[in-house]
């Protein structure tokens, strides 16, 4: 009972850890599959780079483009708070923000504001601050959104492409242009424009042309080379760290090595006593994930990530402000299952080889 | 008589030829016989157990020959050494050994397991063996459960369970009171009755007038010849 209780102690970050990454890749796979077709930003050393606004004009005269909208996608302190600004033309606000108080800004100056960052920095429609790049420039909370529906929505500020130039200084850029294609033309829209590597007649620096297969790879490259990264770190930092406590500690050591001996005595051979080590492993891991999984689920869903999530989540506290994300998936379970497999047996294998090839009464000893 | 157990000049140091050496051991010539009961009698650190494990195959001697059986093994593998054990041998430990975790009927099916045998039929042979030693009203309970006499009584179900031919007992009345030490008495007394060989050691005077032998060790050397 007490190893299946230190295997769960275990699995339990771990399966936490894993579930917000998958709930956090989900949520982004739906914000790009709600998001533009193409997005074209500068190219600079093969990084994205601001992107002149005067492209637009160009961009809107090729075929199969719908709309386009530029965009400034920033972060600025607001206060001690670091929040992400969005600067847009309203028709572009993304459709998922559900505007609870307020209107949609109108006039310069004016922004949207989630709930959660409203309630925790003591805001209210017509509020008005200054963030950290240009304190001179004021804003005023025309509306507030709900900021449940994804984990970037929690610190985000909308405004005016135009207030989000003048807050950045940075006059005629973007962070990138948004194109919106009809059905069917996404790929050739992004295609001529990255062959061109300028616009119409307007020689220019190079473009950078993601579309949304692209960044849906991206997206799924990152966070598959995260989880494995922490699967990987977690396994080795566990497996490495549970054999030196035994070590360290002796705990439960001396008793394994008498049982060993007891069963040698009684005509148990080595290879009988490692498999039955390795079926026990294989017992307490199978009872130990399950109870991981089911924690971790009731933790996550139920207390919202409470005191676990911000190991996991940059800049939140005890009580996240946003429902933390995250999906259970069968992989996950089955390493976590593999996980605790490992574990038990680096802490039990070899020590159990080492005693079951000495003599029954060393062992006993 | 048939010999089970021969030793010609056997030796059992530890640590050899460091400064730490302890000779446990030294020039043992032995028979035992089929049947016969044999009390290895002396001081304490005077090597009893030392020559019970290594005839009981627990314990390697550093030199010397030893046969079981007829059988010299010195060249045999632990894998074989395990054969003989389960088939074999029943050993009696001082302090039980018991798995504190386990019921009684598990304990005493342990020796069961590596036979392949399944958990019904495993049950039925440890609970026979229990049943025998009268201990069929203990069955579920575990070590903790039972008075010292009680887990002895489990402790030589298990030694017994495989039918061995020969039961080595290490000081078995030195965790039980004096009744305790009369069953088991009446207990060794029937295994010998049944044709099996016993090599007990114990400085306990009663067991003097039970054996058919008993061995003086002093100092890792058999001091006297049978009495």
């Amino acid at each position: 009972m007490v190893v299946v209780l230190c295997l769960v102690a275990v699995i339990f970050p771990f399966m936490t850890g894993i579930s917000i990454l998958e709930g956090i890749k989900c949520q982004a796979r739906i914000s790009v599959q709600e998001g533009a077709d193409v997005y074209v930003a500068g190219d600079l050393y093969g990084s994205n780079a601001p992107v002149s606004t005067e492209h637009v004009s160009a961009l809107k005269m090729i075929d199969g483009v719908d709309r386009i909208f530029p965009r400034i996608v920033g972060r600025a302190y607001l206060f001690d708070q670091l929040v992400t600004i969005v600067g847009l033309h309203s028709q572009a606000f993304p459709g998922h923000l559900e505007i609870i108080q307020g209107h949609m800004p109108g006039s310069a100056g004016e922004v949207l504001i989630g709930n959660a960052l409203a309630r925790q920095m003591g805001f209210q429609l017509g509020t008005t601050f200054s963030l950290s790049f240009n304190p001179s420039k004021r804003f005023r909370i025309a509306g507030i959104f709900r900021s449940e529906c994804s984990i970037w929505s929690a610190i985000l500020i909308c405004m005016p492409l135009e207030d989000a130039q003048e807050l950045f200084q940075t006059p005629g850029m973007a962070s990138d242009i948004l194109i919106y294609t009809r059905p069917g033309y996404a790929h050739a829209v992004a295609e001529l424009i990255q062959e061109r590597g300028y616009l119409g007649e307007t020689k220019g620096p190079l473009l950078r042309v993601q579309d949304r297969d692209l960044i849906s790879l991206y997206i799924q490259k990152g966070f598959n080379a995260r989880g494995g990264v922490f699967t990987a770190l977690y396994t080795v930092a566990f497996a490495l760290g549970i054999p030196a406590l035994l070590v360290a500690s002796g705990l439960g050591f001396t008793e394994r090595r008498k049982e060993i001996g007891i069963l040698k005595a009684t005509g148990w051979q080595t290879q009988e006593v490692l498999e039955t080590v390795g079926l026990e492993n294989i017992m307490l891991s199978l009872a130990a994930t399950p109870i991981a999984v089911l924690l971790s689920f009731f933790w996550l869903k139920v207390l919202n990530g409470f005191f676990v999530a911000q190991f996991f989540i940059a800049q939140i506290d005890l009580m996240p402000p946003f429902p933390v994300p995250s999906r259970f998936l069968p992989v996950p379970v089955l390493l976590g299952f593999l996980v605790s497999l490992i574990i038990t047996c680096v802490g039990s294998i070899y020590t159990t080889w080492r005693t079951a090839v000495v003599p029954p009464s060393d062992a006993m000893r | 008589m048939e010999p089970v157990v021969m030793l010609e000049d056997l030796r059992r140091y530890y640590n050899p030829g460091t400064a730490l050496e302890v000779r446990a051991l030294e020039g043992i010539f032995l028979t035992v016989h089929r049947n016969e009961y044999v009390l290895l009698h002396g001081p304490s650190g005077s090597g009893k157990t030392t020559l019970l494990n290594v005839m009981a195959t627990l314990d390697r001697p550093t030199t010397g020959k030893m046969f079981l059986f007829g059988k010299n093994l010195a060249g045999f593998s632990e894998v074989e050494l395990s054969r003989i054990r389960r088939r074999k041998i029943g050993i009696v430990f001082q302090d039980f050994r018991l798995f504190q975790g386990l019921t009684a009927w598990e304990n005493v099916a342990l020796p069961l397991i590596p036979m392949g045998l399944g958990r019904k039929e495993r049950r039925a042979t440890a609970c026979s063996r229990l049943e025998a030693l009268g201990l069929a009203a203990r069955m579920e309970h575990s070590p903790q459960q039972m008075s010292g006499g009680e887990q002895q009584r489990v402790a030589i179900a298990r030694a017994l369970v495989n039918d061995p031919e020969i039961l080595f007992a290490d000081e078995p009345t030195s965790n039980i009171d004096q009744a305790s030490t009369e069953r088991l008495l009446g207990i060794l007394r029937a295994l010998k009755k049944r044709g099996m060989t016993l090599i007990v050691t114990s400085h306990h005077p009663v067991f003097i007038q039970e054996v058919d032998r008993t061995l003086t060790l002093k100092d890792g050397r058999i001091e006297e010849k049978p009495l």
